[in-house]
């Protein structure tokens, strides 16, 4: 059954996108991450305009974490006052973000901003995970201890002003470092078409080292505040947002999350990392192909500036 | 088929003037052209997937002259943005963007042969028939300059690659099925009376469209006959697009409030069950 996007302007398959949708939304509930990072990918590749595809699976997002947050409220896995900072910080970013995005799309750069970011971020978090994880993975099968946790936090969370209480994460440190990564997802965000939960989940483990327990919840809450206002400012700004396309994908997304997170208690941490670091890897590697090998077509329509 | 006809008794041609052709006044003895369309609006509909319509008419023509039918359906234009992909320090880049101007969002032709056996070149550069011959250019990358003492030369900043560029910009548009050539889309049915068939890809552009039945004998054009068409989204569509160019920020509250929804009855719905 195909179906005519009204902003989109192409004609799709109305099954399949809600399969991808589903699909999406398993991994990202399985994972506790937004899945935006796979999910623009696909879109581009089914033939939906990258601009278009990129401002309208972020309401996918938006509502994928919505389900999730709600579920790690009832278990207190949620940090509101950490999550709000990062999310001000995510506002700020993404506003920035889309207006950087416009300018890009100017100067017909818009791919290798894309491009790059893909391979620079996702390489880099999903080779690091891939390799934290497999050498969990490798102890355990060696039957050696766990490493001791380094608990030390980076000294320069206290050196900064503005120092707050997180009753919730266990910290007492300044705003500035929550707020600083909530811009750096909105950028993101803005470009990537992504939450930036990939990027903000480690950060908050291994630099911020709040407690594990809120850390997703946290981040899922973020994300949700960072993509909505994405959202916004996409359809207000460049008209890219097609409700149908976002409508089709979260019906799929929110019934895949719930599974997904069902699903996740049934596998070991490190391996679940394991499995989410090539996934990243792959995505990022196969985006950022597109610098190094010889184009078959010399000659690329550059999305229009209307 | 039609030149093997009698001449046709003047009554019967004055009885069909097709109001539109260039040769209302002439006298009757002259060739001349006269088509419909299937259907003259196309409605895009949730259910889209690109129109078929058929473009049907007759010739008169009275004299012993061979002629050829050349059928041009023209979209509305919009301006192209190319870059071209090229390589530094072993990344391929895209290049600064250059924008074509009088580039149509469609353009097909079918005729009875290859255009180029049914007119010549000046011929057809002229009337501005077949993807060669559109005034395709891109006038931000122009300047006058004096040269060898003549003022006011023309020069392209793309230079020898110009061509390449503008080949590239009809390429591309083929390849998504938005420009096509049928050497022998137009066939006869019987005397006189030919059809040609028009196919609009599901990402044909909205607006209008103008198509145009040319009658060529000896490499002239002698008769014309013109027709609209409109393509533009309608019912649901037609909403939605409204509303989200005209109401931009309310539409994109809406939809973060419809995603935050379904993801809070989903979670509701799923800890019920």
């Amino acid at each position: 059954m195909d179906i005519y996007l009204p902003i989109a302007e192409v004609s799709v398959n109305a099954p399949l996108l809600i399969l991808l949708g589903a699909a999406v939304g398993f991994i990202s509930g399985l994972f506790g991450i937004g899945g935006g990072f796979l999910m623009a990918p696909i879109l581009i590749f089914m033939g939906i305009p990258p601009t278009v595809a990129v401002a309208s699976q972020a309401s996918h997002v938006v509502a994928s974490s919505t389900s999730g947050v709600i579920s790690y409220t009832a278990k207190k896995g949620v940090d509101y006052r950490m999550g709000g900072i990062m999310a001000l910080g995510g506002a700020i970013g993404a506003l920035g973000g889309v207006e950087l995005f416009r300018l890009m799309r100017l100067l017909g750069q818009a791919d290798l901003v894309v491009a790059l970011s893909y391979l620079i971020f996702l390489g880099a978090i999903g080779g690091l995970m891939l390799k934290e994880s497999l050498e969990a993975i490798i102890r355990r099968r060696k039957g050696l201890p766990a490493p001791r946790p380094q608990n030390r936090r980076p000294l320069w969370l206290y050196g900064l002003p503005w120092r707050m209480k997180f009753p919730r994460s266990g910290l007492y440190i300044s705003a500035i470092p929550p707020l600083g990564l909530g811009v750096f997802a909105g950028v993101l965000s803005a470009i990537m078409g992504v939450g930036g939960g990939f990027i903000l989940v480690p950060a908050m483990l291994y630099v911020l080292r709040m407690k594990a327990n809120v850390v997703v919840g946290t981040s899922l809450f973020q994300i949700i505040i960072t993509t909505a206002i994405t959202t916004v400012l996409q359809s207000g700004r460049n008209q890219t947002v097609d409700i149908v396309l976002s409508s089709l994908l979260l019906f799929g997304g929110v019934v895949g999350a719930q599974y997904g997170a069902r699903m996740s208690g049934k596998f070991r941490a490190e391996e679940l990392r394991a499995v989410l670091g090539l996934l990243v890897l792959l995505v990022g590697i196969q985006m950022g192909l597109e610098l190094f090998v010889r184009p078959a077509e010399m000659f690329v329509l550059a999305p229009g500036v209307d | 088929m039609f030149q093997d006809l009698p001449p046709e008794p003047p009554a019967v041609a004055a009885e069909a003037p097709p109001p539109q052709s260039l040769q209302t006044l002439t006298p009757v003895t002259r060739a001349r052209v006269a088509a419909a369309l299937t259907e003259t609006t196309v409605d895009i509909d949730t259910g889209f997937a690109g129109a078929s319509m058929v473009l049907y008419g007759a010739v008169f023509n009275p004299t012993d002259t061979p002629a050829d039918v050349v059928v041009v359906v023209r979209g509305p234009d919009q301006p192209v943005r190319l870059v071209r992909k090229v390589r530094i320090a072993g990344l391929w880049l895209n290049s600064r963007p250059v924008v074509f101007e009088g580039a149509p969002g469609f353009y097909m032709t079918a005729s009875t042969r290859p255009l180029s056996d049914i007119a010549s070149f000046s011929v057809l550069r002229r009337l501005g028939v077949g993807v060669d011959h559109l005034s395709i250019n891109a006038p931000d990358e122009e300047t006058t300059v004096t040269r060898f003492g003549v003022r006011d030369v023309v020069i392209n900043r793309l230079g020898e690659d110009y061509l390449d560029w503008r080949r590239a910009v009809i390429r591309l548009k083929e390849d998504a099925a938005l420009y096509a050539t049928d050497p022998d889309g137009v066939r006869f049915v019987d005397q006189g009376l030919f059809r040609a068939e028009v196919e609009l890809p599901t990402e044909a552009p909205t607006g209008t469209y103008e198509a145009e039945v040319w009658l060529f004998q000896e490499g002239e054009a002698v008769s014309v006959s013109r027709m609209e068409l409109t393509v533009d989204k309608v019912g649901v569509e037609r909403a939605i697009y409204d509303f989200a160019h005209m109401r931009s920020w309310l539409y994109g509250i809406i939809a973060v409030v419809l995603a935050a929804f379904t993801g809070w009855a989903a979670s509701a719905w799923f800890r019920r069950t």
